[in-house]
């Protein structure tokens, strides 16, 4: 369309300034009367002035023809000028717009100014030129519009596999993708996806079914072992000289079944995804019971231990019971690993949406490698080992930690010691 | 002599609670599956009952809400391998009086078993309770052995109150931490020993005959001296 444009209007420029040169030839030839009869005659046809023409003396004084001033751009050199004002003249026959032009000097002295209007050759284009938008028009908008309504169906499609593969990261593995009817290729995408959701879940259905009967299997034998135990030291009598083994024999089996329960405990905070224990509370009312619990073994074990809190705390969703363990378990080491005569303290403040509960001591702290490892199961530092616990302390508050959707930073106190923060989302947990 | 019935599947946990039961002067009576247990529990006027969690043929806790549709109020200890939060939450409000996980120390079962078969003998209205010299006061709060005022914080009076209702019991550490810290897991060190070290500082004076008794690996206990 566009090479058409510029093709036609091309050829018609030419076509036009042809035209003058012919008329500029020919006239200049001629003079005298001559001259003015063919001017006449050349006019006969023309009802609009395409070609209009005017004639002058020497000083310029219009002798005849429609036009009856010099147009002001022309140049006197006998060659065709392309006018974008053409004349000022009244008379509507006269092509005012842009026109091809030329003055020549006739052989008797006078002067002819011929001159071509372009009007015909603008209408043609123009029409070609409209011709050329509508069709544009006619192309583009529909094709918008096309293409807008046929993206929106997939998109919509594509955030509704969003919102299952959240779900599903989320862990709940029951969940599968979207499949429409229609069988293209994000279904395929989709089912291929499915397919796979299958088996992971096949298989995490396997794993935690070996992991259950495991902790089945061991449950009742533990329970038994423990229980002959205690009826052979019942029966022994407190003078018994197997008395003394048999208690230790039974403090061994204890550690050993809390060293179970942990695990136990770790796998179930792992994959529990109902939050049903979870309720708006004070944390406040949280610290204050946690210091009163352990202030009589910090005091014991002559650790002076503090709790710093502003006035009023935002409240927090969560679950009561899971918190204060993760915190104990958090706070038990602190006062575990201090020194006679050292410092503990529990500080918590609030800024923005999150509550930081900062637990510091005196102690040895934990080395800037050992960080991460810390909250890994049975995970004990060096320095731990020459304590009692059982190494799963972390890891349960790492699992309780995430089910509340927080997090812990594990760093260096200005105490000298261990700084273990915990960042809580305060209010509803989406 | 009190009657318990222990339904529970597993021979060798059976045989357990039924010896240490019985060595509490206690009889004791067993079912090995869930329809058994529920036509004896239905049946028997038992004074306790000790229900396994997981069971062939009737699981457990449609045993403890059939009982209770049946306004049947025996005493229910729960014993059940499923240790969840949700899961104990559910056991008691199908009616179970109280909830013990496995694996489980034979000793901690018995003394919940007492505790369950006692728990009535403190009359509600009872507004003092006492044990030898010792008298606390449950309106005022206020603690005193002999003439002598007890300065008691909150938590101590919490657990001294707790001892007392069942005095001459044996409690447990997980007993003590269940009941007056209103917690269900093992907070590891030695912390209840601890609380009752300071107890029994403020009661049992130099001087005086000590009241709280430690029960060699089990817990503790509050009773006259004989």
């Amino acid at each position: 369309m566009g090479v058409l444009y510029f093709e036609v209007s091309g050829y018609l420029n030419k076509l036009t300034r042809h035209s003058l040169m012919q008329r500029q030839h020919l006239f200049a030839h001629m003079s005298g009367k001559q001259l003015d009869d063919a001017l006449i005659a050349s006019q006969a046809f023309e009802e609009r002035s395409f070609d209009a023409y005017g004639l002058f003396d020497a000083q310029f004084n219009p002798l005849g023809g429609q036009i009856r001033q010099l147009p002001t751009d022309l140049g006197l050199d006998g060659k065709i000028h392309e006018l974008s004002r053409c004349l000022d003249a009244d008379d509507p026959h006269l092509p005012r717009d842009s026109c091809d032009a030329v003055a020549l000097k006739v052989r008797d002295g006078r002067w002819l100014v011929l001159v071509r209007d372009n009007g015909s050759l603008f209408v043609v284009t123009r029409i070609i030129l409209h011709a050329l938008l509508w069709g544009l028009s006619l192309t583009i908008i529909p094709g918008i519009a096309g293409w807008y309504l046929l993206r929106r169906r997939p998109l919509k499609r594509i955030r509704a596999i969003q919102a299952t593969a959240e779900q599903i990261v989320a862990g709940d593995l029951t969940r599968r993708l979207p499949l429409s009817p229609r069988r293209d290729e994000l279904d395929m995408l989709a089912a291929i996806v499915n397919a796979m959701l299958d088996r992971i879940e096949r298989l995490m259905h396997e794993v935690k079914g070996v992991c259950d009967n495991i902790a089945h299997d061991l449950r009742t034998p533990l329970t038994r072992l423990r229980a002959q135990l205690y009826r052979i030291r019942q029966q022994a009598g407190d003078t018994s000289p197997q008395a003394e083994a048999l208690e230790q024999a039974i403090g061994e089996t204890d550690t050993l079944m809390a060293r179970f329960r942990g695990l136990l405990r770790i796998s179930e905070l792992e994959d529990r995804q109902r939050r049903a224990g979870f309720v708006e509370l004070d944390p406040r009312t949280l610290l204050i019971e946690m210091h009163d619990f352990y202030l009589p073994l910090a005091e014991d074990g002559e650790i002076s231990l503090s709790l710093e809190l502003p006035a009023q705390l935002p409240p927090l969703h969560g679950d009561r019971e899971l918190l204060f363990e993760a915190l104990a378990n958090l706070l038990g080491n602190a006062i575990k690993f201090t020194p006679p005569g050292g410092q503990v303290r529990m500080r918590a403040s609030s800024e923005a949406s999150t509550l930081r509960i900062a637990l510091e001591d005196s102690g040895p702290g934990i080395p800037e490698d050992e960080r991460e490892a810390v909250l890994k199961r049975f995970y004990r530092s060096e320095e731990g080992h020459r304590h009692p616990g059982f190494g799963l302390g972390l890891s349960v508050v790492a699992a309780i930690v995430d089910l509340h959707g927080y997090a812990l930073e594990v760093g260096a106190s200005e105490l000298g010691g261990a700084k273990l923060v915990l960042h809580c989302r305060t209010g509803v947990a989406s | 002599m009190p009657r318990v019935l222990t339904i529970e599947d597993d021979a060798v946990t059976a045989q357990e609670i039924v010896a240490e039961l019985s060595s509490h002067g206690l009889e004791v009576d067993w079912a090995d599956n869930g329809r058994e247990g529920l036509s004896k529990a239905i049946a028997g006027g038992y004074d306790l009952i000790t229900l396994d969690r997981m069971l062939p043929e009737l699981d457990g806790l449609t045993i403890v809400t059939t009982l209770r549709n049946l306004k049947i109020a025996t005493p229910i200890l729960m014993i059940s391998a499923l240790s969840d939060v949700d899961e104990r939450v559910r056991g008691l409000r199908a009616g179970g009086d109280d909830y013990l996980t496995k694996p489980f120390a034979s000793d901690e079962m018995a003394a919940r078993v007492e505790v369950l078969l006692r728990r009535n003998s403190v009359p509600m209205a009872q507004t003092r309770l006492q044990v030898g010299d010792l008298e606390l006061d449950l309106i005022s709060h206020e603690a005193k052995r002999g003439e002598h005022t007890l300065n008691l914080l909150p938590t101590e009076y919490k657990l001294l109150e707790f001892l007392m209702r069942h005095a001459g019991q044996v409690i447990t550490r997980m007993m003590i931490f269940e009941e007056v810290w209103g917690y269900h897991f093992d907070p590891g060190t030695n912390l209840i020993d601890v609380h009752i070290g300071r107890l029994r500082k403020k009661i049992d004076a130099a001087g005086q005959t000590p009241l709280i008794r430690t029960v060699r690996g089990s817990g503790y206990a509050i009773a006259e001296p004989v």
